[in-house]
């Protein structure tokens, strides 16, 4: 961090250049007053984000993958809580075990789990609807709350809640007033980047949505194997920017480095 | 009466037993030390009179009252943990009134205790602050003081100086003992370094392998050491392999190929182990002297000078206040010479 080598530097350079260039191009091509996609753009025009507002099957899409994405952030969240301390902090048969599967998700390759999820859904007569999306979701990100949960829980001396019981705190008050506020940052962490990741999750949602239940990524999906008109560039643009306030946000109440490098807690 | 009481004490992890049979008791007020070296079972012991772990065997009486069915919340215990556990997301005043808070003191009465307590560990002006803003000297002043604004019957304390460097370390053992004084209140501490235990002790009580060696003021300790591991272990000390012999004129001490004046020592005559303090040893001319030597080593420490001599009996270790009169040199030829009274006969077995 204080002295790096040129070859470093260039590294650094070369991939930052290189995970930024498609979102230049995305927002460049988004501001075109053609009608086909162009980049660099000929002009600048708000053509395309007004075309948004006349299309309302992508507003609809959106919500759709907002009330997903914070349904299933939250779900994940409350599952991964009480996993994560029981993993962390305990030594009791199984405990590999339980890490294992909860972690399983990130093994199994997407597509196949689309499959296994459509037959699953089918099976319960849960298929296209929004609460099969959530449980489809909740599996998908549970392993990266699981990860940024856990990283607190291990960073979290076992003294502290030892010594809140025996100031005479019950095991629910140590919970509320001491462990949970002490791995909030994990928390809160591990909740943005569920939300993030089943925001854009793709391929495992295209197997089991309809119509009524098209997210954001999937209607994308289909709108591009139809035309290639900007409106995705435009959309993806607005959806970029969604992000990155999300990101501002958090990164201003907990610092982003901390939660997403893993110093959880201090 | 005994505010604590521990009776046979045992805890055993698997095929490990981690305290053995265990037997002590603290008066009220009383200051005592559980000293030994690491692994010896001293954490295992505080934490089942805290009530985190579950004896295996034998009981705790706290006031006479039997702890084995009392939960670690309800024992009203103060506890001072080696890695301070402070609260990391509350203030100063916010850790230290958490117990009061658990207890439902009424919130006037507890700003009034947390404002006595902070002032008792000369923390008041920061009371304010978020733990990591301290210094570690500090955050220890904390978590006494949250120890103490309970009042608790009985105060725990595991290796708290532990994580301080050396000079704070000092400064903090004296500030221990006079806070512990000016409370009152009955302390338990647990310590693997023999000069917190001395420095701040009414009593002490040596831990070896989980099992209670030698219970004793520190002055006693040090002086009349039970065995051979506590001599070696309570400060510094020689330790020579000798045979003695009892006889009518008072006992004989044979060492390698020299014969000693014994003390007076209710052992019986055999093969023993003398153990000699280097302070008591002091250098004297030919005549008086009782094994000769010459000096291999010679380091100096401020207010004293600490020697390593090789005599008949072998290397000997010998400290001197530093008086600001001429020492012996490096090979220099030296006679030593103790006083029979100052050398301690310990049974053989327990050389370590
Ligand atoms: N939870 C545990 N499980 C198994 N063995 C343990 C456990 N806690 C302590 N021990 C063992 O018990 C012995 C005493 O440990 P401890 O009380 O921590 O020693 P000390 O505090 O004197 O250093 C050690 O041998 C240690 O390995
Ligand atoms: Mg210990």
């Amino acid at each position: 961090m204080i002295r790096n080598g040129l070859f470093a530097k260039l590294f650094s350079i070369v991939f930052a250049v290189f995970m930024l260039a498609p979102l230049v191009v995305v927002i460049g091509v988004s501001f075109t007053p053609e009608g086909f996609l162009e980049f660099p753009p000929s002009g600048i025009s708000l053509r395309w984000f007004r075309a948004i507002l006349d299309n309302p099957d992508f507003i609809e899409a959106a919500i759709m993958s907002v009330q997903l994405g914070v349904a299933s952030a939250t779900i994940a969240t409350v599952i991964c809580i009480p996993a994560a301390l029981a993993i962390g902090s305990g030594r009791f048969a199984g405990r590999d075990a339980l890490q294992a599967l909860f972690l399983s998700p990130l093994t199994v390759p997407t597509v196949v789990l689309g499959i296994a999820f459509l037959r699953f859904l089918s099976m319960m007569g849960l298929n296209g609807t929004f609460w099969g999306l959530v449980f489809c979701h909740v599996v998908i990100i549970v392993p990266f709350v699981l990860r940024l949960v856990l990283a607190s829980v291990t960073g979290l001396d076992p003294s502290i809640a030892r010594a809140a019981t025996s100031l005479g705190a019950s095991d629910w008050t140590v919970f509320r007033r001491i462990t949970l506020p002490a791995i909030i940052p994990g928390v809160v962490g591990g909740w943005v980047l569920a939300f993030i990741t089943s925001f854009d999750e793709l391929t495992v949602t295209v197997f089991i949505v309809n119509p009524a239940t098209t997210t954001l990524p999937v209607k994308l999906f289909s709108h591009i194997t139809q035309t290639t008109d900007p409106l995705v560039a435009s959309v993806s643009t607005v959806a970029i920017l969604f992000t990155v306030a999300l990101m501002l946000i958090v990164d201003r109440i907990y610092g982003l480095d901390r939660l997403l490098i893993g110093e959880g807690s201090r | 009466m005994a505010i604590l009481e521990l009776r046979d004490l045992t805890k055993r992890f698997g095929e490990t037993v981690a305290v053995d049979r265990f037997t002590l008791s603290v008066e009220k007020g009383e200051f005592v030390s559980l000293l030994g070296p690491s692994g010896c079972g001293k954490t295992t012991t505080l934490q089942m009179i805290a009530g985190f772990e579950t004896p295996s065997g034998g009981t705790i009486l706290l006031n006479g009252r039997d702890l084995a069915k009392v939960p670690a919340r309800a024992r009203g215990l103060g506890i001072v943990f080696q890695t301070y556990a402070l609260f990391p997301h509350m203030t100063v005043e916010e850790n230290v009134g958490f117990g009061l808070e658990m207890r439902k003191v009424p919130a006037d009465e507890r700003r009034r205790r947390i404002a006595q307590t902070l002032d008792l560990v000369h923390l008041s002006h920061l009371s304010g602050r978020y733990p990591r803003q301290m210094s570690g000297g500090q955050r220890q002043r904390v978590a006494l003081a949250r120890a103490l604004v309970i009042e608790p019957e009985l105060l725990l304390l595991d290796e708290p100086l532990s994580n301080l460097d050396a000079k704070l370390r000092e400064e903090m053992q004296l500030e221990l003992r006079r806070i512990q004084q000016e409370a009152g209140v009955t302390t338990l501490l647990v310590t693997h370094d023999q000069s917190e235990a001395m420095a701040l002790s009414d009593r002490i009580a040596v831990m070896q392998g989980g099992r209670l060696i030698q219970e004793a003021s520190p002055f006693d300790a040090y002086d009349r050491p039970a065995n051979g591991f506590v001599s070696s272990f309570l400060g510094k000390s020689n330790a020579i392999p000798g045979h003695l012999e009892g006889g009518a004129a008072g006992t004989k001490l044979r060492c390698r190929e020299l014969t000693l004046d014994g003390p007076a020592s209710g052992e019986t005559p055999g093969p023993v182990l003398i153990s000699l303090r280097p302070e008591r040893i002091e250098f004297t001319g030919e005549a008086e002297g009782i094994v000769a030597g010459r000096v291999s080593e010679r380091i100096f420490l401020g207010d004293k000078w600490l020697f390593k001599v090789e005599t008949g009996l072998g290397e000997l270790l010998v400290v001197r206040r530093n008086s600001g009169r001429r020492e012996p040199e490096v090979g220099e030829a030296v006679h030593l010479f103790w006083q029979a009274e100052h050398l301690r006969v310990l049974s053989a077995e327990s050389a370590e």
